[in-house]
């Protein structure tokens, strides 16, 4: 199969959710042997996708293929797909863990109401991500844009009953959308001064100087906007936390490994452009850094193990934000592979943990969890060491990665800043390991019933976990021409305008990158050793506001409440206010039933009322003329 | 030439109008539901009969009235709105009332309204047309006599529409004056050579004719009558008031802007362009605020025609090639619309028919009672909010592309901008349906097979125009192509 034929990657998943959503609940187990069986195919088909783009000249060169959705007038637009390098890895990073996901389901879904639909949105999730990957265009891009974030807001308030629930589904929804209007505007300003959607024509035109610079600017700062949005940057992060109501395995597939990496992909996609504009780049760097900074504080004072891997989530994003932002995507992509991996492997084990304790992920009832859950913490312990950046593991070569590309473009203020969140990452990382897994159980009664859990949930952790030692060393050269590509990562993905090159083992870099991991790791160990909690607390009383503020995590969610309650809601009550009581009236909402039916013309006619109806129409049009008077006249 | 053969749709509404009440008086017990059924039937024929005429070469009657593609449209879209209202009265009345005829005898009366709004081509006909139109709604929107929120709620709306009226034909006396003339035709000639000390005159009518109209699609200011009217009227009324009312009103406008005033835009388009940034930003903020749903569908009906104003307003600023682009994306957008609503009431209905309670929470706990119905609720919202596979968003799109001219884009951002906000009061209904549990004592309940039907025809006609309009826009760029055939918009523009 060619690569042209990689929309069927997504139309097999889509044509699995149509009879899943019509039949699902009539099938046998819900239909999930249906759901696991199209993503498998899916997941099947990646190979020879692969291989027929490797195989195609020197395996580099774009595969495009577009049919016309409509033409109006003389402005068509197409529809098309678009296959390279960053589309080749966002591929292998959706079909492997949306497959690991779709079987872990199983297990963990088992026995939960509306298992049929969680089946059916998620195979509507995976044919939307992939759609969104393989978009040529601008237009079709937002279309899986948008729905992603339809299913993202679907199976967030997946358990409708719980009010924690669908608030966190409300809330994911209206702040990614204000993303997305950014996006929308960006989208249209490019459109309008290009007149394509196409984004390989685009970025042709913004090299060529086909835009104003200033225009080019702000159009890439609103598209920028949108990838904030859905990648959960500062100050767009709140959303993702609450997003971890929803089932555990939507929150690996969803909320780490995919549907948030589209900002970093959109970013990456449009990176030509971005460069053209070269603010921009400060502006990404600065937000990633400090996404990455702040996230590892607010990742402090959590118990939830979620909620830990939450903001662990949005500060690797920040990672990737930042190595898009140095001009690198390779690196960029590199780390989003990687921790893709990880992340989905830490996710799936913190939900094996929550079936195997029976619905408990808060680390104060936890602990000790290892020898009742071998399985679940060596793979756990895995994804936590690649997180943390210890060598060989995959999180080590990607943070590595990231780490020289920031010297060699913005220099030391921020390799120092970036290093610093390394160590809060691995902080957080060991405090989350050694509270969830060593020491003693906290609440024995939960330990006594904790149980390994069934291999259809372990078999994709060891699979994730397989993946998380060794997908970092695609960085090599060797690795990469042994695996049949044009080289290691660097040569794989790269800028038409820097060229493939090659990975340097840089010892200086990797020195210190180990230090920091393990900087990171020893303190934390230090204050949590054997799950004792003393030095931590003694550390919160030492500076109790300092510690408020971490646990409120920095009051971001109070502040953005208080500008809704008093901003728009706000605005939009004054408006009705006048509304209703200065050119219209609330009349028939109470005072038409307690007259009587021959007074009521007679009162109503004299309350003032219709005479202000009729007044507002008056002045309206007085308004207007004498408004056109004075300008036209 | 007095071709009267160009009218047999209308005379079948006309007809079935008249026949209908005969039935009733020699058949008094034939049960209610089976008269809206016939007239169902009869809208069927209607719907037949217009389509004969697509395709053909248009023609005038005595200069006045002018039988094209564009006609067509609206006549189709007329009957077809006839129908689902017909389907949605049908239980309703039948519990209400023991007189029905006159209701679907007006309904009729009122789309034959409808069509020959589309049909005019000049300024005394389009406003006998607009007043057929107007005055079948006031007596369906008062038809529960003993009502008094339906009667409150005509009252209103018929005093406020004669004072709308008498603006409009102020509006229209003075362009006579300005132009001795009241074909379209002959005024698009005169416009475009008046001289320059005729501007107070010109502004002053175009003033008063855009108050007219604008109070016939409710745009901000002139929408005061709306939320109420849709609030007291029978819920089948408030669908055909929410639909065919505001087609009606941009089929006039289409056809007077593009063939009477399009030499003479200057004067107009800034004020088409601030009516739909008002009309915009008004309805949108205000809709927040409701607690009833049928005056939050008011007020988000009225944000939608602030939208359609966009590419009404983009007629005056671009040239004939635009234009033509605006108006056929215009007419798609229209019928998008069109049947998103009709798939929010047909459902909205059916829920209502149980219910009783037309406020917001009353919805609440339906996607348990009946998850068909919050589910197609929940499509249209969709839709109106403008997200991608529903119809809103394509039409939207096309709309906002054919509109984006460099005057006019501080417009299209406050649209987009506006879109956003709107999605908060959608929200606020899913909410209601899904998050919260049904009122206590209530069961998993059928609906009618009609209104099932009904709602999801049209649900899967939102998903189909929103997944794949390009059939839809040939049809709306074949009825957009007939406003501006050779002969259609001959001037020259004025030249200030």
């Amino acid at each position: 199969m060619g690569a042209e034929h990689a929309w069927l990657l997504a139309a097999i998943p889509a044509g699995a959710f149509v009879v899943l959503a019509l039949f699902g609940r009539y099938l046998a187990r819900g239909g999930d042997w249906l759901g696991i069986a199209a993503i498998a195919t899916s997941f099947a088909l990646f190979f020879p996708v692969l291989a027929d783009f490797l195989s195609e000249g020197d395996g580099l060169g774009p595969f495009t293929a577009a049919v016309e959705w409509t033409r109006i007038g003389d402005f068509s637009f197409p529809m098309g797909i678009f296959v390279d390098p960053i589309t080749i890895v966002m591929l292998a990073v959706i079909t492997t863990v949306a497959f690991m996901v779709n079987i872990f389901s199983v297990g963990y879904m088992k026995g939960e109401p509306r298992y049929w639909w969680f089946f059916a949105v998620l195979q509507l999730f995976a044919a939307s991500m992939i759609l969104l990957v393989l978009a040529d265009n601008l237009l079709l891009l937002y279309i899986a844009w948008e729905l992603v974030g339809l299913c993202s807001f679907l199976l967030i308030g997946f358990y409708w009953e719980k009010r924690s629930a669908v608030e966190a589904a409300k809330k994911a929804f209206v702040t990614t959308r204000i993303g997305d209007v950014g996006l929308l505007i960006g989208i249209i300003l490019l459109w309008r001064e290009a007149g394509t959607f196409n984004i390989q024509e685009i970025l042709r035109l913004a090299e060529e100087g086909h835009f104003g610079h200033t225009y080019l600017l702000v159009a890439m700062l609103f598209i920028f906007i949108g990838a904030m949005g859905k990648s959960a940057q500062v100050p767009f992060h709140v959303w993702l936390p609450d997003a971890m109501e929803g089932p555990t395995p939507v929150s690996a597939l969803i909320h780490a490994a995919t549907m948030v990496v589209a900002g970093v992909y959109l970013v990456n996609r449009m990176l030509p452009a971005f460069e053209v504009v070269d603010e921009t780049l400060l502006v990404i760097t600065v937000v990633g850094l400090v996404t990455a900074i702040l996230t590892g504080f607010m990742a402090f004072a959590q118990t939830d193990i979620k909620k830990v891997l939450a903001y662990s989530t949005v500060g690797q994003l920040g990672f990737m934000f930042v190595a898009a932002g140095a001009g690198a995507p390779e690196a960029s992509m590199f780390h989003l592979m990687t921790h893709a991996f990880f992340k989905a492997l830490l996710f799936l084990a913190a939900g094996s943990v929550i079936i195997g304790t029976h619905h408990h992920q808060d680390m104060n009832e936890l602990g000790g969890l290892w020898k009742r859950m071998p399985i679940t913490g060596t793979t756990f312990l895995i994804g936590s060491l690649a997180l943390a950046g210890v060598p060989p593991l995959a999180g080590f070569w990607s943070k590595d990665e990231i780490l020289v590309v920031l010297d060699k473009q913005w220099g030391p203020w921020a390799v120092s800043l970036l290093g610093f969140a390394a160590i809060l990452t691995a902080f957080y990382t060991t405090r989350l390991f050694i509270r969830t897994f060593l020491g003693q159980p906290r609440d024995p009664h939960i330990a006594e019933h904790t149980t390994e859990t069934p291999p259809v949930m372990t078999g994709p952790l060891l699979f994730l976990a397989l993946l998380s030692v060794v997908s970092g060393l695609v960085v090599f050269h060797e690795v990469g021409t042994a695996l049949g590509f044009p080289g290691g990562f660097g040569e794989f993905v790269f800028l038409p305008s820097h060229g493939p090159h090659g990975y340097e083992f840089d010892a200086a870099f990797a020195g210190a990158s180990v230090v920091l991991a393990l900087l990171g790791i020893f303190t934390s160990g230090w204050l949590y050793w054997g799950g004792r909690l003393d030095r931590s607390t003694r550390l919160a009383e030492w500076q109790p506001r300092l510690y408020d503020m971490l646990v409120n995590k920095f009051y971001f969610d109070e502040l953005y409440q208080a500008a809704i309650d008093y901003g728009i809601l706000g605005f939009s009550y004054v408006v009705s206010w006048f509304d209703r009581y200065v050119v219209n009236d609330t009349g028939v909402d109470g005072s038409a039933q307690v007259t009587g039916y021959a007074g009521f013309i007679l009162k109503h006619l004299q309350s003032g009322r219709l005479p202000h109806y009729a007044m507002s129409l008056a002045l309206g049009v007085v308004v207007l003329a004498v408004a056109g008077l004075v300008m036209r006249g | 030439m007095r071709d009267y053969s160009l009218f047999v749709p209308e005379y079948i509404a006309a007809g079935a109008a008249i026949a209908i009440v005969a039935i009733e008086l020699i058949w008094p017990r034939l049960r209610k539901d089976v008269l809206a059924y016939l007239m169902a039937a009869v809208s069927l024929g209607w719907l037949a009969a217009s389509l004969a005429y697509l395709g053909r070469d248009p023609k005038e009657f005595m200069g006045v009235l002018v039988v094209d593609d564009f006609t067509t449209y609206f006549r189709a879209l007329a009957a077809g709105i006839v129908f689902v209202t017909c389907l949605l009265s049908a239980q309703y009345l039948r519990r209400r009332t023991r007189e029905a005829s006159e209701y679907y005898g007006l309904l009729l009366t009122a789309g034959a309204g409808m069509s020959l709004m589309a049909a005019a081509r000049e300024l005394l006909t389009a406003y006998l047309a607009l007043e057929l139109l107007s005055f079948s709604l006031y007596i369906l929107v008062g038809f529960f006599r003993r009502d008094l929120k339906s009667n409150e709620a005509s009252l209103k709306y018929v005093l406020l529409g004669g004072f709308a009226s008498a603006m409009l034909l102020y509006g229209i006396s003075l362009l006579y004056g300005l132009t001795g003339n009241t074909t379209y035709d002959a005024v698009a000639e005169a416009l475009a050579n008046r001289s320059g000390d005729t501007d107070v005159a010109a502004i002053a009518a175009f003033v008063l004719i855009i108050a007219g109209l604008g109070f016939k699609v409710s745009a901000v200011p002139f929408h005061t009558w709306a939320p109420d009217a849709y609030t007291g009227a029978p819920v089948p009324i408030t669908a055909f008031l929410s639909t065919a009312s505001k087609a009606a009103g941009f089929a006039l406008i289409l056809r007077l802007f593009t063939n009477a005033f399009h030499t003479d835009p200057e004067e107009w388009r800034w004020l088409v362009a601030v009516v739909a940034a008002l009309t915009i930003v008004f309805g949108n903020l205000v809709a927040i605020q409701q607690t009833n749903f049928r005056r939050l569908i008011a007020y988000s009906s009225i944000g939608q025609v602030g939208y359609m104003l966009v590419p009404v307003a983009a007629l005056g600023y671009g040239d004939g090639e635009i234009a033509h682009a605006a108006t056929a994306a215009l007419l798609l957008h229209l019928t998008g619309y069109i049947i998103s609503t009709l798939a929010a009431f047909s459902a909205f209905q059916a829920a209502y028919d149980r219910t009783g309670d037309d406020t917001i929470p009353g919805l609440r706990g339906l996607a348990e009672t009946q998850p068909f119905l919050a589910m197609v609720i929940t499509i249209s919202l969709f839709s109106f909010a403008g997200l991608p596979v529903f119809a809103g968003f394509a039409t939207k799109l096309f709309m906002f592309q054919a509109s984006a001219l460099p005057e006019l884009m501080w417009l299209v951002g406050i649209a987009v901008a506006a879109s956003f906000v709107s999605l908060y009061y959608y929200l606020m209904v899913m909410r209601q349906m899904y998050l919260f549990d049904p009122p206590e004592g209530a069961s998993r309940f059928r609906v009618t097979p009609a209104l099932w039907a009904a709602a999801a025809a049209l649900m899967l006609g939102t998903i189909f125009v929103g997944a794949y309009p390009q059939p839809l826009f040939d049809a709306a760029d074949g009825a957009a192509s007939a406003l501006f055939q050779e002969g259609a918009a001959p001037h020259q523009v004025r030249e200030r």
